[in-house]
């Protein structure tokens, strides 16, 4: 008698590859049919089958109908209820966007009216990459196969069981060696689809009942799994077609050898750019990277592997490039502006200056940000503050020291545990924490045990579905539920400890109990690493997260167990509030300046003064300019961040003084209302900003053909100098105030300028141009000198308006400019500036 | 001649305070008395009083944008020029006067 069981899909992307991945690996094991059933579709899957479960397009709130039928189907059915009830709704995660970008970004202004043929895409991987245009085939047979009448089915049949069996061999061997992540990910996912057995009895059945060779059959099954995702209409689903097309290369190379298959890619051997309709996976891994500047995709979607992999290796990627075929495009010298989503070929001379004056300023902007990062994180007046980074996986661990780390802050072990059918061994998690301290050279790592509950679950726990699982049983709470778990990981750090600085901090804490308990645990594993004389490092720090507000008023029992405390303001933050930062009607509530919750940080950070216990903070605060001042005027020894943010961190760090920051931190506490606070460190942001003159933004002789250039040079300035992280921004908003009439006011002078938020801090640039150009001026006289005034919105009506107005008046003046023109010293025409307008 | 004037541009930056400036040296050029009202970034800067208004022959709105509190000036004999002329040709302004 079959069992049969209802339930609603209640993922918000619906069934595709991942969830159904998940699927599969919970249905697999057992013997009893799994039949799924998608009621709105009409659909039938078999769910050992990934591809089969995809196609049965399960949306949203689709009801399905599971039937399971066969010798063991109380056990299967019992199995995969819990599935469908706990994991199922946890198995959807998407990959996210790109990386974060500040604003829009607009195509530069000189492009507009030029020649250059624009073609418009999606920005994939931001960047900004310049070669030669090449077409590279999707998935195609080689028309030297036969395809149909094989002389013997038998052999044929045989032929094709070989080239899966190998397939899956190769699979294994290439996972063994995938260093990165996502690399792995991806080959696990191909090797479903090699094994999925709807894909394996759609090709024998080509082969033996309908006459196919092993190319017809792979063929067929290519145009027919395509077809059925294509179909979906599900954007995550049909980029799975890429993945589908990369399984079929790769039998058909087993199945004819490379040289018959005649599908070798493209070697590179100058700067290119290359298109395709769809990519796979492999194709991009089999292309050299040193020539590879950028990728124009036709299909692929922004969570398709093949794009992980070009974000993970930094290509800009446009996709949505439709009809590109029919442009002739192979060959032409082309550039690719994946930051404003286009790609520019016919390029003119404009262009190209555009942006290789463009990438100079990244590259300027980029060693200026790097002196800054290999150096200690101080204060201007000399205070130390550790900074560190946040990672999860060994691969970060080079990135973050290159960026300036200055410690690993915090580790998290979870990583390891998630995503996998049980949990890793000691021996695996060994050799994960050796790796990572050994790479650390010294520097400590502090090591978080394993957090999770809440928001992330293991399947391979089986732990009860909670109410309310933040307040439930997370991280530290979880531990004797698993003991031999936790101990496997104990025992796996306390080994580590041998081979580098290593700290261990335990999350969620409590009460004391918690602490007390994990101690013992570690003793233990301790005495029995010394009974069997391996080696450990008896001093081993141990720490705990502050992030369970009980925990702040137990710091002076929680310090006798410990050697030191991290604050984890996001938990932090939304447990002292009692509010859900995702939840949009209380998320106002959550905002780490609220008074009360600086009053509680700062009673943290005087425990931990008086008490001589080392504090830090790992929590998404620290990597935020606008709380840094509060921070520095807390006290605190250690600010963790992720590895992007911690460059600027430190620049901004070199700008501040203890002092101020402490009485900012003062008046903060005295505060009423968070806006009051904001309000504080708006005016105090004002005060400590970059001054708005500096010889560094006086320009001589300099290098502009056209308004455009001469503009986008000032612009680039103030980028290289850290005062926008935008500079297209900011040239587009000075060319919305050109388009009203233009600045250049007669005389040779121009004064272009704007008002925006993106630019950082209020600021003046000087140019003296090379040789004059024209402005459309009221004069009618190409302009020689140009000042640029580029004023930050949020400044307000505060005193850098009244020395931008002082400036205006000035250079009204025929005196005034004449100095502005004759002087060549910048130093010297930065005091003559100065003097003038701020005396 | 008793003059009075109003400078606002779109940003409020620069060519407000420009205009304003080449206002004042014009008419101190030319014999005239003056008072420049600018309305930019920081709002509305060196005011004009009642007892300015009512006692000003003429006001001269340099504006490229709707200026504040126009009403004022209802009963004052008015100029409206583009804030690119005063740069341009500040002179031919006063001569029209």
């Amino acid at each position: 008698m079959p069992l049969k069981r209802q339930f609603i899909c209640r993922l918000p992307n619906g069934v595709h590859a991942r969830p159904a991945s998940s699927l599969e690996e919970a249905a697999r094991g057992f013997s009893s049919e799994l039949i799924l059933f998608n009621e709105r579709t009409g659909r039938t899957a078999n769910s050992k089958s990934v591809l089969s479960i995809i196609s049965a397009d399960i949306r949203f709130n689709d009801r399905c109908l599971l039937t399971v039928s066969g010798s063991d189907e109380r056990e299967a059915m019992a199995a995969l209820t819990t599935f469908v009830e706990t994991t199922f709704p946890e198995c959807d995660e998407v990959a996210s966007p790109s990386p974060e970008l500040n604003g829009t970004f607009h195509l530069p202004h000189s492009l507009r009216r030029s020649s250059v043929k624009i073609f418009n895409g999606v920005p994939a991987v931001s960047g900004v990459g310049r070669g030669c245009l090449l077409q590279m085939d999707g998935f195609k047979v080689p028309v030297t196969l036969r395809l149909t009448q094989p002389d013997d089915i038998a052999a044929e049949a045989q032929m094709l069981e070989g080239a899966l069996q190998k397939l899956g061999g190769d699979y294994e061997q290439r996972l063994a060696l995938a260093k990165k992540e996502v690399e792995k990910e991806i080959i696990k996912a191909h090797s479903a689809i090699a094994r999925d057995p709807e894909f394996r009895n759609f090709l024998f059945k080509a082969v033996k009942l309908h006459s196919r060779t092993v190319a017809g059959a792979i063929t067929d099954a290519e145009r027919h799994f395509s077809g059925i995702l294509a179909g979906t209409d599900n954007a995550l689903v049909s980029e799975r077609i890429s993945d589908i097309q990369d399984v079929c290369v790769q039998l058909i190379r087993q199945a004819y050898g490379d040289a018959a298959a005649g599908v070798a890619e493209p070697s590179l051997k100058t700067d290119t750019i290359v298109m395709a309709e769809t990519m796979t996976p492999s194709q991009f891994l089999s292309l050299d990277r040193a020539f590879l500047k950028g990728l124009v995709l036709g299909h692929t979607g922004a969570t398709s592997h093949t794009i992980i992999l070009a974000r993970s290796f930094g290509i800009p990627t446009l996709t949505g490039m439709r009809d590109l075929a029919g442009a002739q495009l192979v060959e032409q010298e082309a550039i690719i502006d994946a930051y404003a989503g286009a790609l520019l070929t016919n390029l003119t001379d404009e262009a190209m200056r555009y942006y290789a004056l463009e990438c100079h300023g990244r590259s300027e902007r980029q060693a200026r940000v790097q002196r800054f990062a290999l150096q200690p994180a101080t204060t201007k007046d000399g205070c130390r503050i550790e900074v560190a980074a946040n990672i999860a996986s060994a691969e970060e661990i080079a990135g973050a020291f290159a960026a300036g780390a200055e410690a690993i802050g915090l580790f998290r072990t979870e990583m390891l545990f998630l995503d996998r059918k049980a949990a890793p061994s000691e021996e695996e998690q060994f050799e994960l924490y050796s790796r990572v301290v050994v790479a650390a050279k010294g520097r400590p790592v502090i090591m978080r045990t394993l957090d999770v509950g809440g928001d992330k679950a293991l399947g391979y726990l089986n732990r009860p579905v909670e109410e309310n699982p933040f307040l439930g049983c997370r991280a530290v709470r979880l531990y004797r539920g698993c003991e031999e778990m936790f101990r496997d990981q104990v025992r796996a750090l306390v080994r580590a400890s041998a081979r580098g600085a290593l700290k261990v901090m335990i999350p969620m804490v409590a009460v004391p109990e918690e602490v007390r308990w994990v101690r013992k645990i570690i003793s233990e594993e301790q005495s029995r690493c010394l009974a069997q004389k391996v080696p450990f490092d008896a001093q081993m720090p141990l720490g705990a997260m502050i992030e369970v507000p009980a925990a702040a008023f137990a710091m002076d029992a929680l310090g006798a167990e410990l050697d030191f405390f991290s604050i984890g303001s996001n938990d932090l933050l939304q447990y002292f509030m009692a509010a859900d930062r995702t939840n949009a009607q209380v998320s106002s509530l959550y905002n780490p300046l609220e008074p009360a919750f600086l009053r509680f940080l700062k009673q943290i950070a005087d425990h931990a003064q008086a008490h001589e216990k080392w504090l830090g903070l790992c929590g998404e605060m620290g990597g935020q300019a606008q709380f840094l001042p509060l921070l520095i005027g807390l006290g605190i020894n250690e600010i963790s961040v992720p590895t992007p943010a911690l460059a600027d961190l430190k620049a901004e760090m070199s700008a501040l003084k203890l002092v101020d920051c402490q009485n900012l931190l003062g008046r903060a506490l005295g505060c009423a209302t968070a806006d009051q606070v904001a309000g504080l460190i708006g005016n105090f942001v004002a005060a400590n900003a970059q001054p708005l003159i500096d010889s560094e933004l006086i320009l001589i002789n300099a290098d502009a053909r056209t308004r455009e250039e001469a503009i986008q040079v000032a612009v680039n300035r103030l980028y290289g100098l850290g005062r926008t992280k935008n500079s297209r921004a900011i040239e587009e908003a000075v060319w919305e105030r050109e388009q009203t009439y233009s600045t250049g006011f007669g005389h040779g002078f121009a004064i272009p300028h704007c008002k925006t938020n993106s630019v950082l801090a209020s600021s003046l640039v000087l140019v003296q141009l090379r040789a004059p150009v024209n402005w459309d001026s009221l004069d009618g006289q190409p302009v020689r000198v140009v000042i640029l005034l580029a004023v930050r919105e949020a400044d307000g009506a505060n005193g850098h308006m009244k020395l931008f107005a002082r400036l205006a008046r000035k250079v009204m003046n025929e005196d005034f400019r004449a100095r502005l023109e004759a002087e060549k010293d910048p130093e010297k025409l930065c005091e003559f500036l100065h003097a003038a307008i701020d005396p | 001649m008793k003059i009075i004037a109003v400078t606002a541009c779109p940003t409020g930056i620069a060519h407000t305070y420009m205009a304003a400036e080449q206002l004042e040296k014009t008419a101190k050029k030319l014999g005239h008395s003056i008072k420049v009202e600018t309305q930019g970034a920081m709002g509305i800067e060196n005011e004009l009083t009642a007892a300015e208004i009512a006692a000003a022959e003429v006001v001269i709105l340099a504006a490229d944008i709707a200026i504040e509190r126009p009403e004022r000036f209802d009963l004052t004999r008015r100029v409206k020029v583009p804030v690119q002329s005063v740069l341009r040709n500040p002179e031919a302004i006063f001569a029209k006067l």
